[in-house]
């Protein structure tokens, strides 16, 4: 379908289209057109990617000048998979209507571990190991070394490709994960670094947020990227705790002695060079003296790490004096290592800011602010000159030099907390050094300095404003879609109160209620009982959620459930989870009964990719309780605080914003598209309230009536049955056809473009 | 940390919780026990490298390492000496030959490689850079200056904050209870049914919590000083760096006037010029004024531009 949007041809590889995203490429080309930033929500399940890469590729095409790369960031391998398949798809369709060749290329990144062809490294499990293998196998001066001693072992692919793949642009395409290692298979060449040179010419690039965000991978992979770019932020519901975990760093005991013996390795190696090879020792010296920057030729090879952002201008400064010698900055971080070994030995928690630290470290071991500074940068120039060949080993020293370079950087919306002990266990000494960042707009500020458009979206960015707040900046436009339907397909219901007139609230003081308890298990028994398909049900922790199981077994709940569906509870391990997962689908594909439960605990849902692959996997979900944050944890506390001083937020503000995107995000899975349908329970009396519901997505909302606000079990037992029972009627494309489903004809209609006016609201 | 112990009474941490470990400037450790029983007399040698100590230098063992201890001694001493800034030195590269010199000389130091001649370095520079010292004992590095102010500022700050949520919370207490005491006058007073009246009282009640709660919504952002100085800002305050330039000399004015010269002011009387000028009183003389002032300048005007130029 070829669309005219305000004035743009878009080609859309299918031939029906939602209105929403008829009203969404609007939305962006706006954006685009004004060449500001823009925060977009809209329902997961209506075509977000492919709205999203079909108007700007078509944007590329008409004006090539004005924008000549997307970059586009998700979150997981999966995720990012699934855009290149869509990309695929469009771009497919574009050759079958233009008949042209295709000049775009476009192409996926992710880590050595996913792109590494080399038969041995490939081999090994972790993304720590594979980068340190690699690094054995590719850095410049073990290259050199090979030159003069074949036996040296180096990785042909990366040579081969050193070799010739530099110059040779890679053909015009489309190239997912596979794709790429496919290629490099046939040349020979790396694929990795192959895709590392082809991000600056291609048009599409395809990545995770860390390559943009942390600023530590973002100077040697996204720094030359060109201005006029568009970056995509897809699923970004929780940004700004990526980029809050980009910029902290956890130190622990373990750290501390791994450390230690890093640097005793240093030292060792450093006394055996001075008699082997002094003269190595003597060159670094004077390029240091001479405060030459690293030249950028053997950069690409040699990540051991880049500067956290460090200003310009003290990055052309000469490393200071008192760090120069090799002797001296192994002496210099030892102290600094004792001192932290010291402030991790107290016994009470202390919290101090940024400044506090550094006079503290001065008037302990007499460090000044700026060698510290020069850390990370000196630690990596030794590294290099030392020709340790495995860094995965350094990684301890590594992140202790960061924390330096960081400490010393900045003076706010940084803190330091020192826990000796988890507040859980408070017996059982386990000290922890948090360096937190509690400034989002730090590490993504870079990001939208540079870049002529960003574009923030997910189905879940209740309430829109807060997010330009937390991230300061300004966007043009702030829109949230809803989701036209051709039948009310989903069923938000607020449970309130049990059979007993017990409220059901997960409140810390009630929430090791019996009658809560009981009730809670009384509500997903007759859930099981009526709901045909799978239901997910959500607790807001997992102590919660195993105390409840467990009193569940003991009442006897479970046995019930269990007579009307197969239970499945997940694990604090993501991997176990997942693989009883799929062992799991087995036995019920095999079985042909698609009834099961998933317990799951939300907290643990952003790292945990799942998501139902078939409809009614999710036929009903259950959030038990509001999934608020632990609001005792100190991080938490100073981030609030923070908030507050810096934006003007509210500490209720912002956890009951956290709780709801997280609530959100779980009863969003429940509808996957349009066809789907789906029960949304939530469980706990405080959804009924303005300040929670009000922060719901606004297609959620809209289907929250006031009749369904503060139900009884037996009402929504009533209320559920009748919904299903509708839903359950033959579904077919007709129906929704000119409703929430369009062609080009009915598009083009009067009313109708007058209808998709109404959709988008700021 | 447990496995820590002293070297010659064997005590660990682990077994005596309550153990204090010392060190002294050669950097070996004794606990506290054996420090006071073998240096009763003040003075003695250490136990392991036979050097003479005194007790008074014993210190409680702050690192796990006991050789940073040491140096960090060291290094406190040699930075009394060195105390040299970068305000100091002309280029950035001096400086850090002199921070690199200071650090070699730490290094020296603590571990005992050419003691002798390392002393004997310092002392000479001591000598000869006596001033300098003295004048920099009691000034901070740029970088100190800028920490404190920064240390200062979130004290203010915090400072502030807790004032305005004391002053806040006090101006709330009373507002309710003023809006109490209405209600009881009211009760007292006035003429309309006790039911009606208490209806008013909660509506005034409810808009009262609600102003309070539109007014925590919007908290001013402080970010600026009464000065007007944007917090964030630092203002430095090392000295200007100096500017070498040629002073002013002062050069006497001279000016053609284009006629014959004028005589000077002391000499108007002895010429006569003075004879037929009307004298000045006692009172003109006090404000500092004379007779030859007016005449000098009378002479001045009527000789300028007598010759033609």
């Amino acid at each position: 379908m070829k669309l005219n949007i305000d004035g743009l041809l878009v080609c859309f590889p299918y031939d029906y289209i939602y209105p929403e995203q008829y009203s969404y490429m609007l939305e962006l080309k706006r954006t685009l057109d004004a060449k500001g930033h823009g925060v977009l929500e809209m329902p997961s399940g209506t075509g977000k990617t492919i709205s999203l890469l079909s108007l700007i590729v078509a944007y590329q095409k008409a004006y090539p000048l004005e924008v000549t790369k997307l970059i586009y960031c998700s979150r997981t391998v999966p995720e990012i998979e699934k855009v290149v398949e869509e990309l695929k798809k469009l771009m497919d369709y574009y050759t079958k209507q233009t008949e042209a060749k295709n000049d775009f290329l476009a192409l996926a990144l992710s880590s050595r571990k996913n792109l590494c062809i080399h038969p041995e490294v490939s081999s090994l499990r972790f993304g720590k190991e594979v980068d340190g293998k690699c690094h054995s196998l590719t850095a410049s001066y073990i290259r050199a070394q090979h030159h003069c001693n074949p036996s040296q072992p180096v990785c042909q692919f990366y040579e081969e490709f050193d070799a010739v793949g530099r110059q040779v642009l890679i053909p015009p395409g489309i190239y997912n994960l596979n794709d790429l290692k496919d290629f490099g298979r046939r040349k020979g060449w790396c694929p990795y670094f192959l895709a590392r040179s082809s991000i600056l010419h291609a048009n599409i690039v395809v990545y995770s947020y860390n390559y943009l965000l942390d600023p530590k991978i973002a100077d040697l992979v996204s720094k030359e990227l060109a201005k006029k770019s568009v970056v995509v932020f897809d699923e970004a519901h929780n940004i700004d705790n990526v980029c809050i975990d980009s910029m902290s760093v956890n130190i622990t005991r373990r750290t501390l002695d791994r450390c230690q013996t890093n640097v005793e390795t240093l030292q060792n190696t450093i006394s055996r060079i001075k008699e082997t090879d002094a003269a190595k020792l003597q060159e670094e010296y004077r390029r240091l003296v001479e405060g030459l920057t690293e030249a950028n030729v053997a950069r690409e090879t040699d990540m051991y790490l880049s500067n956290p952002v460090l200003p310009d201008e003290i990055l052309q400064e000469a490393v200071p004096g008192s760090i120069r010698t090799a002797e001296h900055f192994v002496g210099f971080m030892k102290r600094f290592l004792e001192y932290l070994k010291a402030r991790l030995r107290i016994h009470h928690v202390v919290q101090e800011s940024t400044p506090q630290f550094l006079k503290d470290i001065y008037e302990k071991v007499c460090i000044d602010r700026k060698p510290l500074r020069f850390c990370a940068e000196r630690l990596r120039s030794l590294l290099r000159t030392l020709e340790i060949a495995d860094i995965a080993d350094f990684s301890a020293i590594t992140l202790i030099s960061h924390f330096a370079t960081l400490v010393s950087t900045y003076n706010k919306g940084f803190t330091i907390i020192i826990e000796p002990f988890e507040d859980r266990t408070p017996t059982i000494a386990n000290p922890v050094l948090h360096f937190s960042c509690m400034d989002p707009s730090i590490a993504i500020k870079p990001v939208f300095g540079r870049f002529q458009s960003v574009i923030i979206t997910s189905g879940t960015l209740s309430p829109l404003d807060i997010y330009p707040r937390i991230l300061d900046f300004r966007p043009v436009t702030v829109a949230s879609f809803t989701m036209t339907l051709a039948r009310t397909c989903l069923c938000p219901l607020i449970v309130g109160r049990g059979n007993d007139q017990v409220a059901m609230t997960s409140k810390f003081e009630t929430r090791e209620d019996f009658a809560v308890i009981r009730n809670y298990g009384n509500l997903l028994l007759e859930m099981s009982a009526i709901v045909p398909d799978g239901i997910v049900a959500f607790f807001t922790s997992y102590i919660y959620m195993e105390n409840i199981v467990a009193s569940w077994y003991e009442q006897g709940i479970l046995e019930n459930i269990q007579r009307n569906k197969l239970i499945f509870i997940e694990t604090q391990d993501a991997a176990e989870t997942s693989m009883a997962l799929m062992l799991n689908k087995n036995k019920i594909s095999a079985n042909g009964v698609r009834n099961i439960i998933l317990i799951k605990c939300k907290r643990l849902f952003i790292s945990f990719s799942f998501q139902p692959p078939v409809h009614h996997y999710g036929r009903a979900v259950i959030v038990f309780g509001v999934p608020y944050v632990y609001t005792q944890s100190r991080i938490l506390k100073a981030r609030l605080e923070y908030l507050r001083d810096q934006f003007q937020i509210r500490e209720n503000d912002f956890l009951t914003f956290d709780a709801m995107r997280h609530a959100a995000q779980c009863v969003g899975r429940a509808i996957r598209g349009k066809t789907d349908y789906g029960l949304m329970i939530f469980a706990d009396k405080r959804y009924a309230r303005a300040d929670k519901r009000g922060k719901l997505p606004r297609w959620i909302q809209e289907h929250l009536t006031d009749g369904s606000l503060n139900l009884t079990i037996d009402e929504t037992v009533q209320l559920g049955k009748h919904f299903l029972r509708q839903m359950a009627q033959p579904f077919r494309q007709e129906d929704q056809l000119g409703l929430s489903l369009l062609t080009l004809e009915q598009l083009q209609s009067e009313d109708m473009l007058q209808k998709i006016a109404q959709i988008a609201q700021a | 940390m447990d496995d820590q112990g002293c070297p010659r009474c064997k005590t660990t941490k682990y077994r005596n919780p309550s153990l204090k470990l010392m060190v002294n400037v050669c950097g070996h450790t004794l606990c506290e026990s054996c420090v006071e029983m073998l240096f009763v007399r003040g003075s003695g040698n250490c136990v392991q490298c036979n050097t003479p100590l005194r007790k008074s230098h014993f210190r409680v063992q702050l690192f796990e390492d006991p050789a940073i201890d040491k140096e960090v001694e060291i290094r406190k001493k040699v930075l009394k000496i060195y105390n040299k800034r970068e305000l100091d030195f002309s280029t950035l590269k001096e400086y850090n030959d002199y921070l690199e010199q200071v650090e070699d000389i730490v290094f020296n130091l603590t571990n005992n490689i050419d003691v002798e001649r390392t002393k004997q370095i310092m002392e000479q520079y001591q000598r000869d850079n006596k001033d300098i010292i003295q004048r920099n004992k009691a000034k901070l590095t740029r970088e100190q200056e800028e920490l404190e102010e920064l240390l200062l500022q979130e004290q203010q700050n915090s400072e502030q904050k807790r004032l305005e949520t004391l002053q806040e919370e006090q101006r709330q207490l009373q507002t309710k209870r003023k809006n109490k005491q209405a209600l009881l006058d009211e009760l007292e007073s006035s003429r309309l049914p006790a039911a009606v009246l208490l209806a008013q009282h909660k509506d005034r009640a409810v808009q009262l919590e609600t102003q309070i709660e539109t007014q925590k919504q919007n908290v001013k952002p402080a970010n600026i000083f009464s000065t007007g100085i944007m917090m964030g800002q630092t203002v430095s305050f090392a000295s200007v760096s100096r500017v070498e330039e040629v002073l002013y000399v002062y050069q006497p004015l001279c000016i053609d006037a284009y006629g014959p010269p004028v005589p000077e002011l002391d000499q108007l009387g002895r010429l006569g010029y003075l004879n037929h000028v009307c004298t000045a009183s006692p009172q003109d003389q006090a404000g500092g004024y004379t007779s030859g002032l007016a005449c000098h300048r009378a002479i001045q005007d009527a000789f300028s531009g007598l010759f033609p130029s």
